[in-house]
């Protein structure tokens, strides 16, 4: 118990209507790394994401955050929903969106200002989306959009970073923008999570890597567990990549 | 206008931005029909206030009422969250029930009483003015009574009074919460404080408003103008201003209808609503539909009345109808016209803001500044001589006035282009990329190009 965690998750399950999609999870992800979780649909990863963060409650485990509950450590954590999960016809702009990131650190009732807004410009420059940043979000391409939720993150300014499927539906420039970001946070000594589905790019992208379907298949570093074996256990099918050294 | 009339216009008035303003969040959360649902189950909240203290204006109706409100979005989610059923049959099976239970307890209890459906279901607009709130009253003095008005003003507007409050004190919780409930629950705005926080202002709302004018023209006032302005605008505050705009107008132009044609001041209103929405949403076709609906039955009138005269029996021309009508629309009233062409021609300038005088005034200022901007980026690039670059000294060296080196350096800061340490400017990187493009395309004759280059420069406009 040296080594000091960002996220430690222990013997947590979670049920949809009282049927577990998520059984007896363990993990412990250490500070500074950039992980990827990945398993076929229905896997359960998203639903892995919103349980750390509270979001769906749990029926059994525990989960902290630097050693303490997620509530109290709030304000370490950043999170990017899966892109589908909101109305992009909303009535709002980029920049507003992005907004939204500082609401946290600004609690109830009190209104962002001059400071916020400066944050998420910043932020939206960032990303490459300052030219968009009055543009209404329906009017935005589905990389624009992961872009802007990429920017929301950033203003979060946080410690840990949740990303549900940043690469969905992205060009391979933008991939590789986000990519660039989240490597910067790693090496700012953030902690970033993605949920991620193309396997030929994670020895590429990242260091850390968690299986997941419905059980823990296996969770450590990508050169000692990306491998066949892991793959077939987790996708079911007899799965071959070839892991480029 | 009397003073009834012009009550009744302040009452709807009322009700219609009481109402916009949840509905555009039910809207927003496609949730349009909960408030339906609301609308009808609250009866069983009235019937079951009026068992405990028998008197039809106690507050605690509307107490009960609202918090039967509750209880229906509470059983819908309950239902719901079996998983056995989607949202919209657990609607369908909640509030169905409770009303119908409402209607049982009324059928078997409360025959004698004057709490008929009709009065519940219909409310009468027309009597509204007539039914004071009176306070300080000496039992068994006759008109002892301190008389505050029309109580339907005194209940609707206190309702708006917090409506308004929330709604200015909770905004931004309400739009991440509405927008994106995953991310406002990790940043700790509970979505479930949020929706029920949206419930319970809905249904005070429909309970205060349902006296008045009654279930059907609630559930329309909330829905209908939302939705139409959402189709006009994509812009959460517009929306609701534009939302208040829709039901105010539809409410007043909707009394007039009902007063002009002699018809039922709820159902011209929800008319009103309707076409409103159509007008917006499918503007040609349906302008088109209206008219030959009435060219037709304008047509067919006066057909029916030559009929009638021929045959004797002409009561009164149709046409001599319809010129009153058209007379008394213009003649309305002139201080409504103006009031309604006012709000108007404000409504127009903040829609439009990029189109017209006000704004292009306002793009060659912010052009003046911006290019001031690049003049100061050059001077502080040119000199390396901390007295050229020194804050208090720029004025004296551009030849400014202070007033404008101040905003200047301001709005450089803004934008991350300087830095400033011992009130001495030096150029950031941006600033320098920045001033080194502008340069270029200044040299190359290509000053169209630095307009768009600002956009990927500026975080804030001068
Ligand atoms: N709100 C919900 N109610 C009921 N079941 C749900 C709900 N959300 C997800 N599920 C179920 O839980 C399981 C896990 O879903 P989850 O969204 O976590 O999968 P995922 O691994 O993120 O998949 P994908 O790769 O498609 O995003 C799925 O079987 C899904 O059908
Ligand atoms: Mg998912």
């Amino acid at each position: 118990m040296k080594q000091k965690y960002a996220i430690t998750v222990d013997d947590l399950t979670v049920a949809y209507n009282y049927k577990p999609v998520l059984w007896d999870i363990d993990l412990a992800i250490p500070e500074s790394v950039l992980m990827c979780i990945v398993g076929p649909n229905g896997a359960g990863k998203s639903t892995l994401i919103k349980a750390i963060l509270g979001i769906i409650k749990p029926i059994a485990g525990t989960v902290s955050i630097f050693g303490k509950s997620y509530k109290q450590q709030r304000s370490l954590v950043a999170y990017v929903p899966q892109k589908g999960s909101v109305d992009w016809d909303f009535p709002t702009t980029a920049l507003d969106v992005v907004m939204m990131g500082t609401y946290g650190s600004l609690g109830w009732i009190k209104r962002p200002g001059q400071k916020e807004k400066k944050a998420s410009l910043e932020a939206l420059e960032k990303v490459g989306m300052l030219p968009f940043k009055n543009r209404q979000i329906s009017q935005l391409s589905g990389g624009q959009q992961q872009r802007i939720f990429l920017a929301r993150a950033l203003v979060q300014n946080a410690s840990i970073y949740f990303m549900d499927e940043p690469f969905q539906g992205v060009d391979a420039t933008t991939e590789k923008a986000i990519i660039n970001i989240l490597k910067e946070l790693r090496k700012a000594g953030k902690t970033v999570v993605v949920v991620h589905h193309d396997l030929q790019t994670v020895p590429e992208y990242f260091d850390w890597v968690t299986f997941l379907n419905v059980k823990k298949i296996a969770t450590g570093p990508v050169k000692d567990i990306f491998n066949d074996d892991n793959l077939t256990k987790t996708y079911g099918i007899n799965y071959k990549v070839s892991v480029q050294e | 206008m009397n003073s009834a009339q012009i009550t009744i216009q302040i009452i709807v008035a009322l009700v219609a931005v009481a109402c916009a303003i949840p509905g555009t969040f039910l809207v927003l959360r496609k949730m349009s029909l909960i408030s339906d649902a609301i609308s009808h189950s609250i009866l069983l909240g009235i019937v079951i206030g009026f068992f405990i203290v028998g008197d039809t204006s106690s507050p605690l109706l509307i107490v009960l009422a609202a918090f039967a409100g509750i209880v229906t979005v509470f059983l819908v989610e309950f239902i719901q969250k079996t998983g056995l059923v989607k949202e919209d049959t657990a609607i369908g099976l909640v509030f169905p029930a409770l009303f119908s239970i409402g209607v049982i307890l009324i059928a078997k209890n409360a025959n004698d009483v004057h709490l008929d459906i009709d009065s519940v279901m219909v409310g009468d607009l027309s009597l509204a003015p007539f039914d004071p709130l009176l306070i300080n009253c000496t039992e068994g003095i006759a008109d002892s009574c301190i008389n505050l008005g029309p109580k339907a003003i005194w209940v609707i507007g206190t309702i708006l009074v917090i409506t308004l409050v929330l709604l200015f004190a909770f905004f931004k919780e309400l739009k991440v919460s509405t927008f994106d409930a995953g991310l406002a629950a990790a940043l700790g705005f509970s979505p479930v404080i949020m929706h029920y926080g949206l419930m319970t202002v809905s249904s005070i709302t429909i309970v205060g408003a349902f006296d008045a004018v009654g279930p059907i023209l609630v559930v329309a006032l909330m829905i209908a103008p939302a939705a139409t302005a959402y189709l006009f605008t994509k812009d959460l505050k517009k929306m609701l201003v534009l939302a208040c705009f829709f039901g105010v107008f539809s409410a007043i132009s909707g009394y007039w209808l009902a007063h002009l044609l002699d018809a039922s001041i709820s159902g011209s209103m929800t008319t009103v609503l309707a076409i409103l929405f159509l007008l917006v949403y499918e503007p040609i076709i349906t302008s088109i539909v209206i008219g030959l609906a009435t060219t037709t039955s304008v047509i067919f009138y006066q057909y029916y009345q030559q009929l009638l005269t021929e045959t004797g029996f002409a009561q009164f021309a149709l046409s001599e109808k319809i010129s009153r009508v058209f007379a008394e629309f213009v003649l309305l009233d002139y201080v409504t016209i103006m009031l309604v062409g006012g709000v108007c021609a404000v409504l127009l300038i903040y829609i439009l803001p990029k189109r017209g005088v006000i704004y292009g005034y306002y793009k060659v200022r912010q052009q003046k500044t911006e290019i001031m901007l690049l003049v100061f980026l050059l001077h502080i690039r040119n000199h390396t001589e901390e007295s050229e670059r020194h804050v208090k000294h720029l004025n004296e060296h551009i030849n400014w006035q202070r007033l404008r080196s101040d905003s200047v350096v301001e709005l450089a800061l803004k934008n991350n282009m300087i830095t400033v340490d011992n009130d001495i400017i030096s150029l950031t990187e941006k600033g320098e990329e920045f001033t080194e493009k502008a340069i270029d395309y200044i040299i190359t004759n290509k000053d169209t190009e630095i307009e768009e280059m600002k956009d990927d420069f500026f975080l804030f406009r001068g």
